[in-house]
């Protein structure tokens, strides 16, 4: 293991910890220069341990520092309006890390679904929860957002998480073995195997298929019997395609990113899909039902003016925990 | 067709969704805000889904994507009853510290 991984840990869990919102003076700037210098200090240990050939693209390197400095920003920020929007920022970058990988599919779903979504919810509750300010009254973030609790212990303990992890990931570089079976598979076999309708007219065209395989839809099967060689069967009738190497490239194009995702999603989780469904809905049923429970304060006071807008305009002195409305 | 990852580029993504997820971590246990807390678990989803889809290309293995829908799934559903929560408890107390809630330990 390389001795700047430990370093860069050390000052990031530094720089983490001066970034910290805190009641007194703290020197944040110095903070931010020394999460600075951690982030180059890994940096400098992933170009070390990486030869030339090996290492990814370039665009990791760039998705991954955004990512990673939106994150620290994020639970650093005093205001959570702020902190949200950061936290789109990371997942975006995320979001970039998945092209880089070629999952296309995750890349967009997580941006629709995450930053389009979720945190449009997020922002909402934020704007729900905030105490309105008293006319006159310097603009200031509550206490509870300026103080983090237990920051030392928090910084240390994640950071401890952190070494153990990249120790277990890093040290062992040889024990994790891809997964042959899964590997062998290639993107030609799954789309011959898996997605014959898609690929017939391709082979059609070519003149390598008979044109009445073509209407057959479910009813065609095709199989490798050898490395460059298909047998297609539909109905009574079956033929033997042997590949050329610009059909195969031709067939390849054919499969993209989303077929494969979805062919695992409905081949192999398909209770998984309905289960997912039943939660959504329950989750759906349990929020309307927490969303309509009348409460009472605790301390009896009257509220606000302004505060009572949240109770509907209605006097609070007989409504009891969890009457409906 | 696109190569599977290597062992050292499988690494890199490792230590991207680590630095992520621990972050997170640190967030959840020291901020109070109730809201940033919950955005922080999300930001645990993100190193996770990292992680997942990183194995996914490495073992060219799709059940790796098909996972990340489940956790967007449950993502969805948490922050749904969450947030319904917070705001709950909001108007309760009328603030949004997690220590305001300390007497519910037992």
């Amino acid at each position: 293991m390389d001795i700047a991984f430990y370093i860069a840990s050390v000052l990031g869990a530094l720089g983490v910890y001066l970034m910290m919102p805190a009641a007194g003076p703290k020197p944040k700037k110095v903070g931010a220069l020394l999460a600075l210098a951690a982030g180059g200090g890994l940096l400098l240990f992933l170009l070390r341990y990486a030869e030339a050939d090996d290492r990814p693209s370039l665009y990791f390197y760039i998705f991954a520092l955004i990512a990673v400095a939106s994150a620290v920003r994020v639970i650093t920020h005093p205001r959570p309006v702020y902190s949200a929007l950061f936290f789109v920022m990371v997942v975006l970058a995320a979001s970039g890390l998945f092209l880089v990988l070629e999952a296309e599919f995750m890349a967009f779903a997580m941006i629709i679904i995450y930053a389009g979504a979720i945190l449009v919810t997020y922002l909402f509750v934020i704007m729900l929860a905030t105490l309105p300010q008293a006319e006159g009254q310097a603009e200031q973030a509550p206490e509870y957002d300026r103080v983090a609790r237990e920051p030392l212990s928090a910084v240390l303990v994640g950071f401890a998480l952190l070494a153990v992890l990249c120790h277990v990931v890093f040290d062992n570089r040889n024990e994790l073995q891809p997964n042959p079976a899964a590997a062998a598979q290639s993107k030609l076999q799954f789309a011959v195997e898996s997605i014959p309708g898609r690929i017939v007219p391709v082979l059609v065209k070519a003149e390598a298929l008979d044109a009445s395989a073509a209407a057959r839809g479910a009813g065609l099967a095709m199989t490798f019997t050898e490395p460059n060689v298909i047998e297609a069967k539909w109905g009574e009738r079956s033929e033997t395609i042997t590949l050329t190497d610009e059909l195969k490239a031709q067939l390849q194009t054919k499969v993209a990113n989303i077929d494969r995702v979805g062919w695992a999603l409905f081949d192999g989780h398909a209770l998984g899909i309905e289960l997912a469904g039943v939660i959504l809905l329950l989750s759906m049923v349990g929020a309307i039902v927490i969303g309509r429970k009348r409460v009472f304060v605790d301390d009896g006071e009257p509220l606000e003016p302004d505060l009572k807008m949240m109770h509907h305009d209605e006097p609070l002195s007989d409504v009891s925990v969890g009457e409906q409305v | 067709m696109p190569d599977a990852l290597s062992n050292i580029a499988l690494n890199h993504y490792l230590l991207a969704g680590a630095l992520l997820f621990v972050i997170g971590l640190i967030g959840f246990v020291a901020r109070r805000n109730l809201i940033v807390m919950f955005l922080c678990t999300e930001m645990m989803f993100q190193g996770i889904v990292v992680t997942m889809v990183a194995f996914s290309r490495y073992h060219m293995n799709f059940d790796g994507q098909v996972f990340v829908i489940f956790v967007l799934t449950i993502a969805a559903a948490e922050a749904a009853l969450a947030l319904g929560l917070v705001v709950l408890l909001f108007r309760r107390k009328h603030t949004l510290d997690a220590e305001a809630w300390s007497t519910m330990k037992g």
